[in-house]
């Protein structure tokens, strides 16, 4: 093969290459949608807020108190809130309500006060299997936690991976909006 | 040989680019756009990972609906026919009307602010309540809309006064589009687009409603003057139901009733039904050295019945014999298909924080027995399809029981709490258990207990001193004592109590089969209230 020859298919070659990359991009660029504004849950200026978060301890809940930057919105409180519960607590003695890799995902809050959040553990169909003290800690963890903070959320609806179920483990009726506990305080 | 060969590639490469991208680039091709009635209509499509998303805003101004800004900015309403879809932007979730619908991807602001939504948010909306179909076809990008032919729906009417209240249950085989319009006195039920196959009419004979007449656009409830009205829905088959009632009635909690004079028999207790809780593939707790809440609440229970049958003399039934699943609804059902004057749902506890131990005893929490909340829980699910048990006929398979299912317990609460204070008390003394005292929750196996009920925790596997005492029979045995000598002071207690004035048919004929375990008890004719097991409402565990 001469070395023209040769030129010519190395040649021949990169232009195929970089025109395949060309439309691989192009065509990944028509693919997707070009969102507008993000939604204003999270945007806006923040202010810090003090919280109390009901994480369980012992046989109930137990108080930790701390400052979160939120904007207006109020799901973006709802969304910090839970976030900050799912993180785990920092004092000693306290538990995560849920297991590590568990998630937020949607969250609404209906004019009635009812905020609907979907909890999601990828992977998992079902909650934690437990007994009725360790439901109550985990489900109420967050619903007091949410309704003691945000005076507009009255109750609580828990979705698990997108689906409301009538329990989480067997004992606590999920199938309604939970209302607070706070019989599950401890000092 | 290098300065020669490099201008040479860049010539080709220049050359043969434009080529390729020429040949690659698709042709262009017409818009997305919808297609109604034979006409298309320009629609912003997204095709997102989860699957395309459209413009809403173009679609309500041809399908018809208000699009309006919620409550908060990232929050809009759309109302079709009266019925509000609540769109958290970003969310997978919207609420129609009353459901929470999780969609396959969030509702997000596209171009210039537009919402996009996905395919099966049109369903859940248009179509489900303006009987709208939506067929998207990716390879001509055209989403087709179809308008669903009005149906005829036959209805069938059903009116029951109990206990001050009248119960108006509209049946469908399936939800119609319809709208409830009120006006004093009266209630109507106007279909949208969809008729209805009115039944033989027969005169109403009741003290609160006048009149129910169905036309095929309406169904026209005539009430008595001053009186309330509340509505709600019920799922498979769907229902319209209304009670019609004294201002103030509902909220008024009934009066007591005691236990074992279900129809004013001789008061007593003869039957009990005793739940081990859990089951199957539903372990409950694990302790943490393995042991399931299943297989010692089983164990617990056969205990429990044995003893009770020799020092009582009672008879005993439990859910579940053996490791099976058994549905929680099933287990109330069981209790009151067996007519059963006490419930004892046995289980064991755990708790994510350390050292907890000792035993507690619930009993139904007023809220979960409120019969609004009730009511709206289950207009808020859509359950699970049962088919009706082979045999049943269309008077047996009775709405009423549905509609009683969640109010049954709120009538034995304070009976219930009698006895859980009974257990908790023998718990404490006999076994010197910490004494974590008698509490309410909203436990749904108690729900649908026709009879004082309770759910009773003897102790925390999750503890390692308790999950090991628990696998020792004889401290098992001990806890069932006390069980057995609580039920004892209960049914003594019942039996002090003077008998009811009034003559009634039979009372507990104690004589009932036990169902088999995991089957779904079905009750032919039961007198009201006794309620059978509702249709499993949404997912199970």
């Amino acid at each position: 093969m001469n070395r023209k020859a040769a030129a010519f298919i190395l040649g021949l070659a990169l232009a195929l290459i970089a025109g395949g990359a060309f439309w691989w991009w192009w065509q990944g660029k028509g693919n997707h949608v070009r969102l507008g504004p993000e939604p204003a849950e999270s945007a806006g200026p923040t202010e810090k807020v003090s919280v109390e978060l009901y994480f369980p301890a012992d046989e109930g809940l137990r108080t930790e108190k701390r400052d979160l930057d939120v904007t207006a919105s109020r799901k973006d409180r709802i969304r910090k809130i839970v976030a900050a519960l799912l993180a785990g607590p920092v004092s000693g003695g306290a538990a995560r309500p849920f297991p590590e890799g568990v998630m937020l995902g949607g969250v609404q809050l209906g004019e009635d006060g009812t905020a609907y959040l979907d909890i999601r553990w990828e992977g998992h169909a079902d909650p934690p299997a437990s007994g009725s003290t360790e439901e109550m800690q985990r489900v109420y963890s967050v619903v007091d936690s949410l309704t003691a903070n945000i005076p507009e959320v009255k109750q609580v609806v828990l979705l698990w991976n997108g689906v409301q179920r009538e329990t989480f483990s067997g004992h606590l009726d999920t199938s309604r909006p939970l209302l607070p506990n706070r019989t599950l305080l401890t000092p | 040989m290098k300065d020669r060969r490099f201008p040479g590639f860049l010539a080709l490469t220049l050359l043969v680019l434009p080529l390729l991208l020429a040949a690659q680039i698709p042709r262009p091709e017409a818009p997305a756009a919808a297609v109604l009635d034979g006409r298309e209509l320009p629609l912003p499509v997204a095709i997102n990972p989860a699957g395309p998303a459209f413009g809403l805003s173009a679609l309500v101004n041809n399908l018809g609906g208000t699009l309006a800004p919620g409550a908060t900015a990232e929050s809009a309403s759309l109302t079709l026919e009266g019925k509000e879809v609540v769109i958290g932007i970003g969310s997978a979730i919207i609420t129609v009307g009353d459901s929470v619908v999780p969609l396959s991807q969030p509702v997000v602001r596209g171009e210039g602010g537009t919402l996009m939504v996905p395919v099966d948010f049109l369903r859940k909306t248009y179509g489900d309540v303006l009987g709208y179909s939506f067929d998207w076809r990716p390879e001509s990008q055209r989403l087709v809309i179809g308008r669903r032919a009005a149906r005829e729906l036959p209805v069938l009417l059903d009116v029951v006064h109990l206990q001050g209240m009248t119960t108006v249950v509209l049946q469908f085989p399936e939800e119609p589009r319809y709208q409830i319009k009120r006006r004093t006195g009266a209630v109507d039920v106007q279909m949208l687009g969809d008729r209805l196959a009115p039944p033989p009419r027969h005169p109403v004979q009741d003290p609160f409603v006048q009149d129910v007449t169905i036309t095929p656009e309406q169904v026209h409830i005539q009430v008595g003057a001053g009186l309330d009205v509340a509505s709600y829905v019920l799922n498979n088959p769907f229902r319209i139901v209304f009670d019609v009632h004294q201002p103030s009635a509902v909220e008024t909690p009934a009066a007591p009733m005691a236990p074992g004079v279900p129809s004013g028999g001789p008061p007593g207790i003869h039957t009990i039904v005793v739940d081990p809780g859990h089951g199957g593939t539903e372990t409950g707790a694990i302790g943490p050295s393995g042991v399931m809440e299943k297989d010692l609440t089983l164990l617990l229970a056969r205990e429990l019945e044995s003893r009770l049958s020799s020092r009582l003399g009672v008879r005993v039934v439990l859910t579940r014999g053996e490791d099976a699943t058994l549905p929680l609804d099933d287990r109330a059902a069981i209790a009151n298909q067996n007519k059963a004057d006490l419930f004892i749902s046995i289980h064991l506890n755990s708790s994510l924080g350390t050292g907890a131990h000792g035993a507690e005893t619930y009993f139904l929490s007023a809220e979960a027995s409120d019969a609004k909340a009730a009511k709206a829980a289950a207009a808020e699910n859509a359950p699970a399809a049962v088919a009706p048990p082979p045999g049943d006929t269309k008077e047996e398979v009775k709405d009423l029981e549905l509609i009683l299912w969640d109010l049954a317990q709120s009538r034995h609460l304070s009976e219930s709490q009698r006895f859980a204070t009974l257990i908790q008390t023998e718990l404490n003394e006999a076994l010197q258990l910490r004494d974590r005292g008698v509490k309410q929750a909203p436990f749904i196996v108690l729900k649908g207990a026709e009879m004082p009920a309770v759910l009773v925790e003897l102790g925390f596997i999750s503890n390692p001193d308790e999950e090991k005492k628990l696998q020792d029979a004889a401290y098992r045995g001990a806890l069932v004592d006390s069980l057995t000598k609580a039920v004892g002071r209960y049914k003594e207690q019942v039996e002090a109590r003077p008998a009811p004035a009034a003559p009634a048919p039979a009372g507990n004929p104690g004589n009932a089969a036990p169902q088999p375990v995991g089957a779904v008890p079905h009750q032919p004719t039961p007198a009201p209230p006794q309620a059978t097991p509702k249709p499993n409402p949404g997912h199970r565990p």
